[in-house]
């Protein structure tokens, strides 16, 4: 069964330097040109990296060692990649695809026109194609990055998880752009999210945990024959949050009606001397969950941080009916949206015992490991105690930052954006702890971008538009105005001056 | 250094011409003991850097004071601790003599000059220009030029990072202790985070480029054309006026003893 037309792999023998079994064993896959195909399979399973040797480049560009006794690569082919942050080499959105036609040794008279042809075809509307993509948003790099790879004129386009690190604006703004590609355009897809971009294949692949391929076949056979599968794997299937709903409590813990647990009045958050955010009047309820919700760039971690007083700020912050000092702070905990960065031990033990000794006076060793212990537990990190915090996994990095952030005094966990680019699986289990928590009094303020977690989650949502807390909104009521309409940060930066 | 000038004639210079003709002048920099001569190309330079490179006045200043700062301490060093003969004052092992004193201040010109030469440089040439004119021009290897340019980019990220590592510690309470083992452990705590992010950043990075059919040794076209022209004949002619008026202006004008500075 070699492979005789069109492109694949035919016993394909891969694995990892340093890990004790093959990825792959005699692993076989074929396509033919104009196919339109998605990977699926649990975080692990190797489809990306089966995505890189169908690209060539694994083992050209990416040193693994691998064995096949036939690849088929195609002529022309190009890659979009997960993080919008690392795939471009230039700072200008022109220079950028400039670099690819330089590449290819496109006269240089001819290039204006074509990377203004590449930037219109995936929908980037700048008035000034030399913009500096720092500006764009996560989905606009992406669209960016979609343009500099159909510049290269590919047989084959391979897309490694595009919307992975996007929110929901941003993944519609990549999938409306793969649609307009023209349609004898073969793709080649890994996502795990795949509600918004159904219509855009034709073609799915199912992998196993162990790499191997459990199914083959049409979209529709392969969706209707395995949903049990999709939601072992942590796939956002459509319909999952249907699947998923678990019993939230409605008890409340303490009644609204007394003084809030937080009180923000005429809030101002202010980084180099501008204010970044401002809020006129906004309460923080014992064993709440809100969501914190807007636009990239509305200012979300900005509140939070202002809340810790990361940032300086000015107006009343008032803490159990008084103005927060120093010792309050104690009883804030804050996970940060990147994990990696708020690690300050060298195994995983050591991390959540940090914590322990920082926080409790004079706590005896027997103390720290029994407390270690029940906390690694309860997050499923014992097993992995003894490892350096940066050779988790993401899903399991991002529980290990909220496990060991909090202890026994926290009052108020403010979390950025912590289910972030996790697949369905962790998203759960991170959400069921966190509910776990709230239940045991804490109350948890988030950033999030899923109307999903802001509607089967949170009590409240605050809204964020422009730098100003706008609106709170809760399911009984309809929206609550707490700024004066067109207050922005802004208006009152404006204001402050004069 | 987009953003904070404004462009000047300067920056229309090829920036590998005005490379290789900078670097030119630091050398023979090297070669000028006279000191009034040294005094009159400092004012020339700084003339150069105040009005030339376009910067606001507030920037400038702000550049300007870390060299300020090496100008004294060359000029303080070499005063106190220099050797010669005609002893002005003593004190201890501080001794300044009419040689030390007047090597000192050649000294610290010297080093004000090379700041200030650099200083123009940075502030008139773009990071991209300058390495496609380097590509271009003196057929710098294109994988390093385009390695330079994409770390460009990383930049900013890092520093963003940091800010988010010292929040995250503020946050944790981590205090690394002081002396020598607390500063090793603030430096890995800083470092290991910020270099790991880094370097899959780059990695990814650099696959990113090779996918795009970047191959480092290839023949290629150019975005940018960089080429030479008017400009450059005029800063040349330019570094040869700045010349003829130094040489014969320290005739003129002799402000400081007209000796030569090296011990004989």
């Amino acid at each position: 069964m070699t492979i005789k037309s069109g492109y694949g792999v035919h016993k394909l023998r891969l694995k990892f330097p340093g890990d004790e079994s093959l990825l792959f064993r005699d692993c076989h896959f074929q396509y033919e040109k104009g196919e339109k195909i998605l990977f699926l399979g649990p975080s692990g399973c190797g489809k990306s990296t089966l995505l890189q040797v169908l690209a060539g480049l694994i083992p050209h560009t990416i040193d693994v060692p691998m064995k096949a006794e036939q690849v088929m690569v195609p002529e022309s082919s190009a890659v979009v990649f997960q993080d919008p942050d690392s795939q471009f080499c230039m700072t200008r959105v022109d220079e950028e695809i400039a670099f690819v036609l330089e590449n290819l040794q496109v006269p240089r008279e001819e290039m204006p026109a074509q990377i203004q042809k590449y930037v219109s075809a995936v929908g980037l509307n700048l008035e000034d194609v030399h913009t500096p993509i720092h500006t764009l948003s996560g989905g606009m790099k992406q669209r960016l990055a979609i343009a500099s790879a159909m510049a290269l004129q590919p047989e084959v386009l391979f897309l490694d998880e595009p919307t992975a690190l996007l929110d929901l604006e941003g993944t519609n703004q990549v999938w409306e752009t793969i649609r307009q590609l023209p349609d004898e355009q073969t793709l080649l897809i890994v996502e795990h999210k795949i509600e918004q971009m159904l219509d855009v294949i034709d073609r799915i692949v199912l992998f196993r945990p162990d790499g191997t391929i459990l199914a083959d076949g049409k979209k529709e056979e392969v969706l209707a024959n395995h949903q049990e599968q999709l939601r072992e794997y942590g796939i956002w299937y459509p319909g999952i949050w249907k699947d998923r709903l678990i019993y939230r409590s409605d008890e409340k813990i303490s009644d609204q009606a007394d003084s809030p647990l937080l009180s923000l009045r005429n809030f101002q958050v202010l980084h180099s001397g501008n204010v970044k955010l401002y809020t006129n009047h906004v309460d923080l309820q014992k064993g709440e969950w809100v969501a914190v919700m807007g636009k990239n760039g509305a200012g979300k971690s900005t509140l939070l941080q202002g809340i810790r007083q990361l940032l300086k700020t000015k107006g009343e912050l008032l803490y159990k009916g008084s103005p927060i000092v120093q010792d309050d702070l104690q009883e804030i905990g804050f996970v940060f949206q990147n994990p990696e960065l708020q690690f300050v031990a060298s195994t995983v033990w050591d991390e959540v015992a940090y914590t322990i000794r920082q926080t409790s006076k004079n706590p005896s060793e027997e103390e720290i490991n029994r407390v270690v212990q029940e906390r690694l537990e309860l997050f499923a990190l014992w097993e992995h105690r003894q490892k350096h915090p940066y050779q988790l996994s993401i899903g399991q990095k991002r529980r290990l930052s909220v496990c060991a952030t909090i202890h026994g005094r926290h009052q108020i966990l403010l979390l950025d954006e912590p289910t972030f680019g996790l697949d369905a699986q962790n998203t759960f289990s991170l959400l069921d702890w966190l509910e776990r928590l709230r239940q045991g009094g804490t109350t948890i303020v988030m950033v999030t971008h899923s109307e999903e977690i802001a509607r089967y989650y949170a009590d409240r949502i605050w809204w964020i538009e422009e730098g100003c807390l706008l609106k709170v909104s809760s399911d009984e009521e309809d929206g609550k105005e707490c700024g004066d309409g067109g207050n922005c940060a802004r208006d009152v930066a404006s204001s402050s001056k004069s | 250094m987009e953003g904070i000038a404004r462009e000047t004639w300067l920056h229309r210079v090829n920036p590998s011409v005005k490379l290789l003709l900078s670097l030119g002048v630091l050398i023979s920099l090297l070669f000028i003991h006279n000191l009034n001569v040294m005094l009159l190309l400092t004012i020339v330079i700084l003339i150069c850097f105040a009005f030339g490179t376009g910067v606001s006045k507030k920037v400038a200043l702000l550049f300007f004071l870390p060299f300020f700062l090496l100008f004294c301490s060359s000029v303080l060093t070499m005063a106190l601790y220099g050797k010669g003969s005609t002893l002005w004052w003593e004190w201890g092992i501080f001794r300044v003599s009419e040689e030390s004193f007047y090597r000192g201040v050649h000294l610290g010109f010297r080093a004000l000059t090379f700041g200030l030469i650099g200083l123009i440089f940075v502030c008139t040439t773009h990071p991209v220009r300058l390495f496609y004119s380097l590509m271009q021009q003196l057929h710098f290897p294109s994988k390093f030029a385009y390695s330079f340019m994409a770390s460009i980019r990383l930049l900013p990220i890092i520093w963003d990072e940091f800010q988010m590592i010292r929040m995250a510690h503020q946050v944790r309470g981590f205090s690394p202790g002081k002396g020598w083992k607390g500063f090793k452990r603030k430096l890995s705590a800083y470092a290991v985070p910020l270099l790991a992010q880094s370097i899959r950043r780059a990695y990814r990075i650099a696959v990113a480029m090779e996918a795009k059919r970047f191959k480092g040794n290839q023949k290629r076209t150019y975005y940018y054309k960089l080429s030479l022209g008017k400009w450059d004949v005029l800063f040349l002619l330019f570094l040869v006026g700045i010349t003829g008026v130094v040489w014969f202006g320290s005739e003129w004008v002799q402000l400081l003893p007209n000796q030569d500075v090296r011990l004989t």
